[in-house]
């Protein structure tokens, strides 16, 4: 069920996951830090837009970060790009974020199992390296519409 | 941004008095609560929260979908915003675990988020939102709230 990927394939995902232009990863700065079978880290830096009261990057943006890892995560175990859907995501928050802290986080994709894909994964801060929040989730693989890369034909989708 | 959004012809009959000091800070202080673009329904049997579609809310490009993180965002919002009338809390309350249910895809269009609280108890609260495309439910979302003083003291 999981294809075999080369290494530089998960490079050729990451690109095509993040694309030419994706406003909102732009407007987030999200960056991908590493991708292996079934791992992506990615992280955003600092950025006042995107705060709460305090001044620190706002819980909201840290759920969009996990949900965002988890995609390429799924991506990078399945071997290909066929869509996918959020089903459920569960996010607990357990530390706030210090001000002007960047934020990174890393997901796993765990198993896929029925065309379900199994996640889960947290974010940390970026110069304390505490645990801020914990994800898990689960994704529905090979849902309607287009295929986020070449790699799959439109007959293979179901 | 929020509070010039309220005062415009959506919800002419809404004069912004009808939302507490508490609710406009988080609304029109809040840096990321801006970037989602809230504005507020009040009536005296409803409360919802609603957000139109912006391009730097897209998830999926090639459907033209909401970032699920950012439907999650909207129903946390409104949540607290809830929260703070309905309690009558004197700060914004402190969400300490969400968890998503997504229906339908939320195609770019208006969303409108109407929170209700499951259980008020003395130390967490729970609220349940639903979140509608047009008439369809799109997405449930489950936020519990602490009434403890902040995590990060």
């Amino acid at each position: 069920m999981v294809a075999t990927a080369e290494p530089n394939q998960y490079i050729n995902m990451a690109k095509h996951f993040f694309g030419a232009s994706h406003p909102l990863f732009s407007a987030f700065g999200i960056n991908l830090d590493d991708v292996g079978k079934g791992v992506s880290t990615m992280s955003i830096p600092f950025n006042e837009d995107l705060c709460d009261r305090s001044g620190s990057i706002h819980r909201g943006v840290i759920v969009t970060l996990l949900d965002t890892n988890c995609g390429l995560a799924i991506f990078s175990r399945l071997g290909d790009m066929r869509p996918i859907a959020t089903i459920d995501l569960r996010v607990d928050f357990i530390k706030q974020p210090e001000p002007g802290d960047a934020i990174y986080s890393e997901v796993e994709c765990y198993a896929v199992q029925d065309a379900i894909a199994y996640v889960r994964g947290r974010a940390l801060s970026r110069s304390g390296n505490e645990l801020l929040a914990t994800a898990a989730g689960s994704f529905a693989v090979g849902t309607r519409g287009p295929s986020f890369d070449s790699a799959v034909k439109p007959q293979e989708q179901e | 941004m929020s509070q010039a959004s309220l005062s415009e012809d959506r919800h002419p009959h809404l004069p912004a008095t009808d939302l507490n000091q508490v609710q406009r800070d988080i609304l029109d202080k809040t840096p990321f609560v801006g970037f989602l673009g809230l504005t507020v329904s009040l009536s005296e049997r409803a409360f919802s929260c609603h957000m139109t579609f912006r391009e730097e809310h897209i998830g999926n490009p090639l459907l033209r979908t909401f970032h699920g993180g950012i439907v999650a965002s909207l129903g946390e919002t409104s949540a607290a915003l809830y929260l703070v009338h309905e309690l009558n809390l004197d700060d914004e309350p402190q969400c300490s675990s969400m968890t998503m249910d997504y229906l339908r895809p939320a195609f770019a269009g208006q969303l409108r988020a109407q929170p209700r609280i499951v259980r008020s108890g003395k130390r967490l609260v729970v609220v349940s939102v639903e979140i509608f495309l047009d008439a369809r439910l799109v997405a449930t979302g489950r936020y519990i709230y602490s009434r403890q003083s902040p995590r990060s003291q």
